[in-house]
């Protein structure tokens, strides 16, 4: 405990709230579920809470691996309808978490964060939130058809390939932007 | 310049391990289990791996760093500068200084990181803040591709074990030496000779100079007179210290200084005024290591006294030294001037002052014992017990120096500039009188 209070105390302010995203991140996720009909109860929350402390705590480990499979398992299981509007807190929280995470993770934690590079990487989040909205759309505008097992192959198929050429699109911008 | 291993390379980082992992399962689950919200919560996730996939690099960077100087006085600074090659995959570039005991680094406590391309490789600044051997500018680089996909490193670059010189002391002495015999030099002998400073005016005798004739006494008194001066001389100057322990912390050339900054502070203080004056100086360290530098004078005589009081390392001697009766032997010839710096809290140095002082040399001891100092114990020791044996040791260490000062010897504690004036004139004068000298 001490140590780990002491490792604490080492960090840099900027740090210091780089991995309080981290932990939220997951927790809020989890959360999110509950205006939506399904509150998480204590024995969910509290391991999911464990290990966003644990991915907080060690930002390059694969804890923050375990810790967002266990919002895609809980998120799962929750609800009977997913494609709330909830959903979208849910991912905004998990990507700013994770943003945060690699930001943290670019040094050691008495490093202070440098801040032309969280300006790049707050552009890139946002960025990358763009597809949300879309694809949140896509599923609400076929969840009607869900009874026709090929059309959701067909909607992912669709999805991967759009995400390919956005990805595509953004590395490229990002080599032309290079001197 | 140290080059980081030829075994470094590209690795993806955790983040895209995550993303991937949570893109995968996330689709696949949505697959499976027939549930759209993974698709949306997974959708970002597949753009970032795909991005930080499409950013695979290609090229082997190279990294080392050098720093600018070799050699350095404690307080100075140097300028650590990181050289990369082959970098044109990598966008973000980490250093991260190593700590080490009495180092220093700017900016950021030599952490930084830069955006490469939009921002040159930073420069670290260096400053040792105390004498000794340092290990300087060891640094952990890493670099990260475009969207943190790979990571190269980090790899272990640069550092340099550099001899720190202790710091230029402001020190300077107008005090005579007690002893001068050399030839040349600043210091005003007892003999007459060709100097500038006066002696007397005498009647003229064959052989002097026609320069040295003083035409208003000749004018007035019928007979040619002549000016007579003193001749100028060099000593030789032996200075001592004592390494067998340090007492105190030491908080660098700003902080709190233990016994032995200040022995080796103000010896290289003492060498460095006694050089510029012309005397020939000589180093004995009582310690562990033993080091010895014999009489020379110049500037490169006094590069190599800082050199060797730079790697002083505490500690005892061992067993060859107590030959010879338990005394140490110094080596000190006639007229050498010795100046002890010590803690006088060993017997030895003690009786070695007391010794040399009854055989008629001219020795002064600066006390370098800084007035607070507590003695370091083991954890488990009593320390209501440690006080008392520190309170005998300190009245041991009393009766030391009374002894000495009884005997002649001067001691005094170091104060900086002007410290040792007053007792180097004192023995100066002692030094013109007759005497007998026990042998």
């Amino acid at each position: 405990m001490r140590g780990w209070a002491e490792g604490l105390g080492d960090l840099t302010a900027s740090q210091l709230v780089l991995r309080g995203l981290v932990l939220l991140g997951p927790v809020v996720a989890v959360l999110a579920t509950g205006p939506a009909g399904s509150w998480a109860p204590w024995w969910v929350l509290l391991p999911i809470l464990a290990l966003a402390v644990g991915f907080a705590a060690l930002p390059e480990s694969s804890v923050g691996i375990a810790t967002y499979l266990a919002v895609l398992a809980w998120w799962t299981l929750a609800l009977e309808d997913g494609l709330d509007p909830m959903v979208l807190v849910a991912v905004v929280a998990l990507v700013v978490s994770h943003v945060a995470a690699v930001l943290a993770s670019y040094g050691p934690g008495e490093m202070p964060v440098h801040g032309p590079l969280v300006r790049r990487w707050a552009v890139r989040g946002a960025l990358v939130l763009l597809v949300v909205p879309p694809t949140w759309l896509l599923g609400r505008g076929l969840r009607d058809d869900t009874a026709q097992h090929g059309i959701w192959v067909t909607g992912v198929a669709v999805a991967l390939a759009a995400t390919l050429a956005a990805a595509v699109a953004l590395a490229g911008s990002d080599r032309e932007a290079q001197p | 310049m140290n080059q980081a291993p030829l075994d470094a390379r590209w690795r993806p980082t955790a983040a895209l391990a995550r993303s991937m992992v949570t893109a995968a399962l996330a689709v696949a689950g949505a697959l499976l289990l027939s549930d759209p919200s993974l698709v949306v919560i997974g959708a970002p996730f597949v753009l970032l791996t795909g991005i930080g996939l499409l950013h695979r690099p290609e090229r082997t960077p190279t990294v080392g760093s050098a720093l600018d100087h070799q050699v350095l006085h404690e307080g100075q600074g140097t300028t650590s500068r990181l050289a990369v090659t082959d970098a044109d995959d990598a966008e973000v570039l980490t250093r991260v200084v190593q700590e080490a005991p009495y180092v220093v680094a700017r900016p950021r406590d030599g952490r930084v990181a830069a955006l490469l391309g939009d921002e040159p490789v930073p420069d670290i600044e260096i400053g040792p803040r105390r004498w000794g051997r340092r290990l300087l500018g060891e640094e952990r680089v890493a670099l990260f591709t475009p969207w943190a996909g790979y990571r190269f490193g980090p790899v272990t670059a640069g550092g340099q074990l550099v001899r720190v010189l202790p710091g230029p002391a402001p020190y300077d002495s107008r005090a005579e030496v007690p002893q001068p015999l050399g030839l040349v030099g600043a210091h005003r002998s007892r003999r007459r000779g060709s100097g500038t400073e006066l002696d007397g005016i005498r009647p003229f005798q064959p052989g002097d100079r026609l320069r040295r004739v003083n035409w208003r006494v000749s004018l007035r008194t019928g007979d040619l007179h002549v000016v007579t001066a003193r001749a100028e001389e060099d000593t030789g100057v032996l200075l001592v210290v004592d390494a067998l322990a340090d007492h105190g912390a030491s908080g660098g050339i700003d902080g709190e200084a233990s016994s032995l900054d200040v022995a080796v502070r103000a010896a290289s203080a003492v060498a460095e005024h006694h050089v510029r004056s012309g005397d020939r100086v000589a180093l004995r360290v009582i310690g562990r290591g033993r080091e010895h530098v014999g009489y020379g004078t110049g500037a490169r005589h006094l590069r190599r006294v800082q050199h060797t009081l730079a790697a002083i390392r505490p500690g005892e001697l061992d067993g060859r030294a107590e030959q010879g009766g338990g005394l140490l032997q110094l080596g000190v010839t006639g007229g050498t001037v010795v100046l002890v710096f010590s803690p006088m809290l060993a017997e030895s140095v003690g009786t070695a002052a007391a010794t040399l002082t009854r055989r008629g040399v001219a020795v002064l001891v600066v006390d370098t014992l800084p007035p607070d100092v507590r003695p370091a114990v083991p954890e488990d020791t009593d320390p209501a017990l440690a006080a008392l044996a520190w309170r005998m040791r300190s009245l041991e260490r009393s009766l030391v120096l009374d002894r000495l000062a009884t005997l002649g010897c001067p001691v005094v504690p170091w104060r900086g500039p002007g410290t040792i004036d007053r007792v180097l004139r004192s023995l100066a004068r002692r030094a013109a009188l007759p005497r007998v000298a026990g042998r």
